[in-house]
């Protein structure tokens, strides 16, 4: 059949942005500058839209321009010792140290695209944080609507509430993706000579607090449209490799969110104390202690934390409440409803629970940000890799500064139009089941599988049973989801995806037969040392997974190497 | 409860069927006027909250949440 039989749309482009957050836009729009025509699909509204939906407080990872591999590697090492958290280890160390070399250059980048980086005395402020290293306290309340306005300004085709579901491959090339109107239900096919991913990573595999078996179930802190995992699930769907699927991080979930938002004093590298429940003090970032907190969990003590301000003077407490405004401006009028006094009460989280895979899971890419699917980039969170605003910024720039050399040599994109019509019917299908399930039902079970069966200390059968009823679920209600309207076929998609992801998280869990980082495994308490620097590589191969280990890339750059940018 | 419109003070615009991230609001096209189609998906970020011309728009907690 004729692609324009089977489509309500047909978009023709060179670069395809997916996701118009802190790393699209930029992505979208340097692209743009090299005369390339650019369209970008985004699920929500681009002006308000993705984890800086509501603004952001810090530009994290702002590191001083023109340094070398080795002095970026003892810079990480000076916040995190021995540690190394998101660093090199996860990720082509290339590419990773090439993202943080040129977080600066990429805040000249944003100020071209009318993004305020100064403060009203027109200065940039530095900030010391506690848990990222170096980075830039930003008025941020209004970036989104910012970026937003330096897209369109640089002529990029912007397609506001496009979900793109799967992408179009011929010959092992990426030629494009299909998508859906989530207002319309317009199934569109979108033709592009190479794709950028730009999603958020993936918070959805997991419960949110308070994970109450009722409604609001989207209690995140970052934006649940975003870490629905569409990005990853795309790429595997594609044949792209993701790497490290086995790491997930803790320390996010947040009882207190939007009472007082947890990035807010960390962010203005301000002392907060953290408490056990009887006030007894705990040091640093516990989160991130995996072997501490799977004893913890081992033991059924899964007690909260909290942050306390109440030791700090005024002046302190008048700069979190700036960083408020900046970043989550709702925090007030909340905090004020619920009686809460962020002076004086306790700020509650669930500091041993997994909260999200992010920093280290992702799609993996080259050091030119290329996946193993020729024509498919990554930036910002969904690569391996990543977690603070600058990589974000600086990858998706770096992207665009570059992916002309690419499109330029690419032919023209051939779509196969069987695939297309094979693919709308799997899309289309929640929206002819009668007397299904619903999206949120099945979403809440494959969460609380993760929640059962994976959680933070690992063990073989758990992982098993888990893989099982997964497996089970999938294929008893996945062809019974059911979607009313365009907007609930959005969600019935996002849960595709957060079970594929799921999927992948469990068997990643399961190969990698041993602790190591956020990987904890009862069964295999000590770190495999013939595991040193091997990543987990899982990809779709002829239908079939394919899950191995690899050793990493080498640094390719010498140590006194310096970004030109 | 998440966003609830106080429809005396509505006008109209469209600004949190246009903005709100997690498609929250339905537009009724007989009155023009914006609804709460799916308010258990509402995240409580507060994008409509802030970005409503009139204030229009209140936003509380669920007893979900505490």
């Amino acid at each position: 059949m004729a692609l324009e039989k089977i489509a309500d749309r047909i978009v023709e482009t060179d670069v395809l942005v997916v996701g118009g957050g802190i790393a699209g836009c930029p992505a979208a729009a340097k692209a743009a500058e090299h005369g390339l025509k650019v369209t970008l699909a985004e699920k929500a509204k681009t002006d308000r839209s993705g984890s800086a939906a509501e603004g952001i407080d810090h530009y994290g990872g702002a590191f001083p321009r023109g340094m070398t591999p080795k002095e970026w590697q003892g810079y990480i090492d000076s916040f995190s010792p021995g540690f190394a958290y998101g660093a090199a280890p996860w990720a082509d160390p290339t590419r990773f140290y090439r993202q943080y070399a040129n977080g600066m250059w990429a805040v000249e980048e944003l100020e071209k695209l009318g993004v305020t980086m100064r403060w009203t005395d027109g200065e940039r402020r530095p900030c010391d944080c506690h848990h990222e290293g170096p980075f830039l306290r930003v008025h941020w309340q209004n970036v989104k609507p910012e970026m937003a306005a330096g897209v369109r300004k640089r002529g990029v085709n912007v397609l506001e509430r496009t979900m793109v579901v799967d992408l179009l491959t011929n010959n092992g090339v990426v030629t494009g993706a299909t998508a859906i109107d989530t207002r319309t239900g317009e199934f569109i096919v979108i033709k592009s000579k190479a794709v950028v991913i730009a999603t958020a990573a993936c918070s959805r595999v997991i419960n949110p607090e308070t994970p109450l078996p009722w409604k609001y179930k989207f209690n995140y802190h970052w934006c649940p449209s975003s870490v629905s995992g569409d990005g990853w699930a795309m790429a595997y769907r594609a044949g792209a490799e993701l790497s490290s699927m086995e790491q997930a991080e803790r320390g996010g979930r947040f009882r207190d969110d939007k009472v007082m938002s947890f990035g807010n004093h960390g962010n203005e590298g301000i002392p907060a104390k953290r408490l056990t429940w009887d006030g007894e003090e705990t040091i640093g970032r516990p989160g991130f202690r995996s072997r501490r907190f799977a004893e913890i969990q081992r033991q059924g003590r899964d007690e909260p934390r909290y942050i306390s301000l109440e030791h700090l003077p005024d002046d302190y407490q008048k700069r979190v409440e700036v960083a408020f405004v900046d970043e989550r401006l709702v925090s007030f009028k909340i905090a004020e409803d619920r009686g809460f006094n962020p002076r004086t009460h306790w700020y509650e989280t669930m500091d041993n629970r997994v909260n999200q895979l992010h920093v280290e899971p992702g799609i993996y890419l080259d050091a030119d940000f290329m996946s193993s699917l020729p024509g498919l980039y990554a930036v910002g969170d969904c690569m391996a890799g990543n977690h603070d605003v600058a990589n974000a910024a600086a990858s998706g720039f770096l992207v665009g500064d570059s992916i002309h050399e690419f499109v330029n040599k690419a032919s023209e994109p051939v779509i196969d139009e069987a695939r297309v019509e094979s693919l709308k019917q799997i899309s289309l299908a929640p929206l002819g089941v009668k007397d299904g399930t619903e999206p949120m039902e099945l979403e809440s079970a494959v969460r609380y599988i993760c929640d059962r069966y994976v959680g933070v200390a690992r063990a073989e059968g758990r992982l098993r049973e888990g893989l099982r009823r997964l497996g089970s679920l999938k294929r008893e209600f996945l062809p019974q989801l059911v979607a009313k309207n365009p907007h609930y076929l959005m969600r019935a998609l996002e849960v595709r995806n957060v079970m594929d992801i799921a999927e992948l998280h469990i068997q990643a869990c399961l190969e990698r037969k041993e602790t190591r980082m956020a990987h904890t495994r009862l069964d295999y308490p000590e770190a495999d040392p013939s595991l040193d620097d091997m990543l987990l590589f899982q990809r779709l191969e002829n239908g079939k997974s394919v899950i191995e280990f690899r050793k990493r890339a080498p640094m390719a750059l010498p140590d006194d190497h310096k970004e030109e940018r | 409860m998440p966003a609830k419109i106080e429809y005396k003070k509505c006008i109209g615009c469209g600004r949190c069927y246009d903005l709100c991230p997690l498609d929250v609001f339905a537009w009724d096209e007989e009155k023009d006027i914006p609804v709460v189609a799916y308010e258990y998906e509402c995240w409580h970020c507060g994008i409509c909250w802030m970005e409503c011309p009139k204030r229009a728009i209140d936003i509380t907690y669920p007893a979900s949440f505490w």
